[in-house]
């Protein structure tokens, strides 16, 4: 089955200001073969994939293709060399059409070399044939569904005669039938003697379509390109978090009968939502799961005012109110929300650790003149981040320094400090160590048992199933059910799926 | 403030040992490199130019480096949200302009001109707030069409005509000395500068600021107002903007529509070279006052230096272009000298 | 099909402001009979011709999505080099354009070198390259004009093709077809739009992203250029102050005529109507005897007027593809 050596990552290890992200890492690709590199978020893999296509560069180790080693200095050298790659960003010009996108960088043969527009699509349209996507390549990209952009950026890897394809999460935002599609092209591609490579989250898709696996955990190898067959769920998942998935860790927590404190009816909003009903009351723990591109986060974004309210009620601690901004959402309500996006939306890289736990008490502690004293904001924050264990060099160091644990403790911090009463806490352990994953759970409970109201999202079971009281499943922008958690990872696993493909159905 | 270095898990082993020393962090800051450069570029020019150190020689620098620090500082002002404000020279000439119809057409006292002016280039500045904030357009287009309505109107109100018998008070302010020394000017700049200090280090509205500009997504989700925010920091240029105009007028005495050239642009290059050459940063976040007024003081030296020295005045046009690229360009370097040796 | 009214919004820029002209016109000589006289005509087509270059050198840079502020000196130091050449060296006009436009050229990509190699934003290494510019023109000139223009090349400036058109109309259509060209069929300018609608996307296929942004403002350079020689060709004499006053217009224009700010997207015919909105407007203020410093307002007015129905334009755009999908 395994064909010649395409691709061999030996001993690469890679740190970044405050950060080692690979420690001593190898992977092998072979022609024919589906791999797949697994690993829990911030385990390493997306800074692999960067370093063979030349974004990064190893501190130490090699990147060999065809046997040679090579250092590519960005990633055009890479792509020459035969290693083609789709990222998790969208990386399209949403403007021109979808064969000017696939052929970009062969447009013409020099700066001023006239297009042939009709051999460009022509030629696109061979590759969008080969997807089984039915669209016109003259057609603008802006014109696509997500899906569609998804299988246009493979075609462009692929019409680069990739010998070596790296996709990183592509079928993150895919329904199934658009998966089934991609999984038949993955195939057909491996028999003509392409290595690939397949980062995922969904075990199900690694097991239905890869043959051999590595397997990433804190920046380390767990297995190196091992054949997957002989392996079981279980056996993968002890690899990515270091111990046998966590099923029941703790009891299922006495359901709360107080009054709700955040009360959704019927809520729709200028971003898309409609019919939403969700309650979180005091002390308890609210789960919403939903594939990427559910409504989530714009869910929660709407709950802080930054998308209208278009419809339905939004009660806090029992009255209907309106809220504008965060500011409002803050202050006058007691909500506070840790962002997925850390370096976007959560944290102010550029300032310090001082600077980013008490953006949220500022207002309440500056005196009549606006005055303000490092010495009131640290008297005020510095016990919550000492009892979260934030591992600084001081309050003034600059948070971007921080390892990535260590920044997520502080964007929970700064609304501890603030003295929320609802917690809307969006995907906590993207990019951070297991341990303080796990502090961070704890963390949880230990704040929904001094009476908060927690809203978790997040797309990962395991933590969901661990952590959240009960557990709402959203798709589409809608809310389609609820599940008890009773900690029976199956169980409840199976009834999220059901609540998700029956929506998907209707 | 080492109170919260915890020594508990194997990780802190990533973490760099400590912040770097005060003589350190000194050592390698903007100012200290500035204040070098100045007392290297005296030293020079005294020893060839025996008439650079006279009391009128530094007097009248003095007095120029009061001026272009508030232009700069009035640009610094809005660097802070990571854009920049091109109509600072026409909200600093309309300002004046406004200061000389006041006080001589109007007849209005001094002591009222003055607030009044100043509010005035606020509320300019908040014309230009509100714009961006609303409509999401960056700074740099809708600054550029109010720089070109604002000194339009004012040429068409003023019919090009400069306000030249303003009352004595004011050109006495402007050669006003302090000692023997200073020009009254340049204290007013330093207290600015202090003032400014204070607000970006001690108060809860400059703090604002500083998040709002550094990453207005992550301000805005934990509860700060970053368009309000943004808005002030417009009206604060504009204040600034047309506390310049009258130093300005201060100095020379009358209100002159071409103050600060075709559309105030001539005080662009003031604007952005001393708070580039003190260490603010262009993409927003982070400000530095007084590295301003020292940005300011070392290009009027430089300046003064040069024209004693008789080097054509043009050719300092040119010099000072080359000044803000070498700016740019050591910044960049001494970032990426710090960034390696993990001191920021 | 879907897909061809939604080309058609795109490439519908034009229409607007093409209205807007033919509206003002109208209006105008009603009220005006002199403004469409031959003399008229020559005097706003001479003005159209030199603006459109000037408002194409900086459609160049705002399509890779970046400004340019020195476009003005370096179209100043260009046409004082020009002037001088034939006056004190006794360059053949010939020799002396192709001296400009080498000027041109390379002062525009030192500009993009630096903006290209060291990541700082257009805006300020431009600032930096206006003041040096201008200052090294005033150096050069002392402030004081250069008058030895050969007879030809102010014939070239001042005479008719034909009728009311002047030549300066010819090097201007020439360069707008080639410019839009560029953008429509050049492997270049489609890279310079693809770098400017996403720079990390165009990376990651292997764009050559920082020759390309060299090359644009190269491009820009010697579009100032053109721009520059033609003044002095208009003006007979190379004049220090050309340029100062084409950083509001230079901007105008494009965004008058659909221009993404943000880079991307420009269109030439929708910038040549941006232009002659422009010179009407000028134009009839003159006729008017309105003081020509309300120019200043009008500009400042229409691009802000641009800026807001781009937007209002975009929005609908983003909804009407949210609805289709």
């Amino acid at each position: 089955m395994s064909g010649a050596l395409l691709l061999q990552v030996s001993h690469v290890s890679k740190s970044f200001p405050g950060v080692r992200a690979l420690t001593d890492v190898s992977m092998t690709l072979h022609a024919g073969s589906i791999h797949a590199l697994l690993g829990e978020n911030g385990a390493g893999k997306s800074t692999l994939i960067k370093i063979i296509t030349g974004l990064h560069h190893p501190d130490s180790g090699d990147v060999m293709v065809n046997g040679e080693v090579r250092r590519f200095a960005n990633p055009r050298q890479a792509a020459a060399a035969g290693i083609g790659v789709v990222h998790q960003e969208r990386n399209l010009v949403t403007r021109f059409s979808v064969g000017e996108n696939i052929m970009l960088e062969r447009l013409g043969r020099h700066a001023l070399s006239s297009i042939d527009y009709g051999a460009i699509h022509t030629e696109a349209s061979k590759w969008l044939r080969l997807l089984d996507l039915d669209v016109d390549p003259r057609l603008p990209v802006s014109r696509l569904s997500v899906a569609q952009m998804q299988l246009v950026e493979i075609g462009k890897a692929l019409s680069l005669q990739s010998r070596v394809l790296l996709l990183d999460e592509p079928t993150a935002s895919l329904t199934q039938n658009e998966t089934r599609v991609l999984f038949a092209v993955l195939r057909k591609l491996a028999q003509d003697g392409v290595a690939i490579c397949f980062v995922s989250h969904k075990l199900e898709e690694v097991f239905e379509i890869c043959d051999t696996v590595t397997v990433l955990r804190d920046g380390r190898n767990a297995c190196d390109s091992q054949p997957l067959k002989g392996l079981v769920r279980g056996d993968v998942v002890k690899m990515m978090i270091g111990r046998e998935e966590q099923i029941a860790r703790r009891a299922p927590r006495p359901r709360t009968d107080v009054a709700p404190y955040l009360e959704l009816t019927d809520f729709a909003s200028s971003a898309g939502h409609t019919d939403i009903n969700l309650t979180v009351r005091p002390g308890e723990i609210v789960g919403l799961y939903g594939l990427v591109g559910a409504g989530r986060s714009e869910l929660a974004k709407a709950i802080l005012g930054m998308s209208r309210k278009t419809g339905g009620e939004l009660r806090i601690a029992g009255r209907a109110v309106n809220i504008s901004s965060p500011a409002d959402a803050l202050h006058q309500h007691g909500i506070g929300y840790v962002s997925e996006d850390r370096k976007q939306e959560g944290l102010i890289l550029l300032h310090s650790v001082l600077g980013n736990a008490g953006i949220t008490v500022w207002r309440k502690l500056a005196n009549t003149l606006g005055l303000l004293r490092d010495r009131s904001v640290i008297d005020h924050t510095g016990p919550v981040l000492k009892k979260l264990e934030v591992k600084t060099p001081s309050m003034h160091q600059v948070i971007g320094n921080l390892s990535g644990g260590n920044q997520q403790k502080v964007s929970v911090a700064k609304w501890i400090a603030a003295g929320v009463k609802l917690l809307i806490i969006d995907e906590p352990s993207v990019g951070i160590d297991i341990k303080t994953k796990a502090y961070l759970h704890d963390l949880i409970h230990e704040l929904a048992e001094q009476g908060t109201a927690i809203l978790l999202i997040t797309s990962d079971m395991p933590e969901m199933v661990d952590v959240a009281d009960r557990i709402v499943v959203m798709s589409g922008f809608r809310i389609r059910g609820e599940v008890e958690n009773d900690r029976n990872y199956d169980r409840i696993s199976r009834a999220i799926m059901s609540h998700i493909h029956d929506s998907a159905a209707a | 403030m080492t109170d919260l270095k915890l020594i508990g898990g194997e990780d802190t082993a990533f973490l760099p040992d400590a912040r770097p020393s005060l003589a350190q962090r000194l050592l390698f800051s903007n100012e200290f490199g500035l204040l070098l450069l100045i007392g290297l570029a005296i030293a020079i020019f005294s020893v060839s130019l025996p008439s650079f150190t006279s009391t009128f020689s530094l007097f009248t620098m003095g007095r120029q480096i009061g001026i272009d620090t508030m232009i700069g500082l009035a640009m610094m002002t809005v660097i802070v949200t990571g854009g920049l404000d091109l109509s600072v020279g026409a909200i600093g000439v309309c300002s004046a302009m406004f200061f000389g119809w006041m006080l001589q057409s109007a007849g209005l006292p001094v002591a009222l001109a003055i607030p009044l002016a100043i509010a005035f280039g606020a509320g300019l500045g908040f014309i230009n707030g509100v714009t961006i904030v609303r409509t999401g357009v960056h700074s740099f287009i809708i600054t550029l069409a109010s720089m070109s309505i604002f000194f339009g109107v004012m040429i068409f109100l003023s019919k090009a005509e400069a306000f030249n018998s303003l009352p004595p008070a004011v050109l006495g302010f402007g050669k006003l000395r302090i000692g023997t020394l200073v020009s009254s000017l340049l204290a007013l700049s330093l207290a600015t500068s202090v003032a400014l200090s204070i607000l970006y280090r001690f108060t809860s509205g400059g703090r604002r600021m500083l998040a709002a500009g550094a990453n207005p997504r992550a301000a805005e989700i934990s509860g700060v107002r970053t368009g309000r925010v943004f808005i002030a920091c417009h009206m604060l240029a504009g204040g600034l903007a047309a506390l310049a105009g009258l130093m300005v007028t201060a100095r020379t005495g009358a209100a002159v529509p071409a103050m600060a050239g075709h559309l105030g642009q001539d005080w662009l290059l003031p604007a952005f070279l001393a708070p580039v050459l003190g260490g603010t940063l262009l993409s927003g976040g982070r400000v530095a006052v007084f590295g301003t007024l020292l940005g300011a003081a070392l290009v009027n030296i430089i300046t003064s230096g040069l024209l004693q020295m008789r080097v054509g005045e043009f050719w300092i046009q040119a010099f000072l272009g080359m000044l803000l690229l070498a700016a740019v360009l050591a910044d960049r370097a001494r970032h990426t000298l710090l960034r390696r040796k993990g001191m920021i | 099909m879907g897909g061809h009214s939604l080309t058609r919004i795109f490439d519908n820029d034009w229409i607007g402001p093409a209205l807007v002209s033919a509206v003002a016109i109208a209006v105008i000589s009603f009220f005006q009979p002199s403004f469409l006289t031959p003399f008229n005509i020559f005097v706003l087509l001479s003005a159209i011709s030199v603006n459109m270059l000037v408002a194409l050198g900086q459609l160049v840079i705002i399509a890779v999505g970046q400004m340019n502020l020195a476009l003005g000196s370096i179209g100043g130091l260009v046409a004082i080099c020009f002037a001088a050449m034939m006056e004190l060296w006794g360059f053949p006009p010939v020799l002396a354009l192709a001296g400009g436009f080498l000027i041109g050229i390379l002062a525009g990509m030192a500009g993009g070198f630096v903006i290209a190699r060291t990541g700082i934003t257009a805006f300020i290494i431009t600032l930096a390259g206006l003041q040096i510019f201008k200052g090294i023109n005033l150096g050069i000139t002392k402030a004081q004009p250069f008058y030895g223009v050969p007879q030809s090349v102010k014939d070239f400036g001042n005479t008719s093709m034909f009728g009311p058109i002047p030549w300066l109309v010819l090097p201007m259509i020439i360069v707008s077809v080639a410019v839009w060209y560029l953008f429509a069929r050049l492997r270049i300018g489609r890279h310079i739009l693809a770098i400017g609608g996403n720079r990390s996307a165009a990376e990651l296929s292997g764009i050559d992203v920082n020759s390309t942004v060299i090359w644009a403002h190269g491009l820009s350079g010697l579009l100032a250029a053109a721009a520059g020689m033609m003044l002095v060709a208009r003006l007979q004499l190379g004049h220090p102050t050309i340029g100062d006053d084409w950083l509001i217009s230079s901007f105008a224009a494009p965004v008058i005529g659909g221009a993404v700010l943000s880079g991307g997207h420009v269109s030439v015919p929708g910038t040549f109507f941006g232009v002659v909105i422009i010179a009407i407007i000028t134009q009839a203020l003159v006729l008017f005897a309105i003081d020509p410093f309300v120019v200043q307002i009008v500009l400042g007015g229409l691009i802000l007027w641009a800026v807001g129905i781009n937007r209002l334009r975009e929005a609908r755009v983003a909804k009407a593809l949210g609805h289709s999908t």
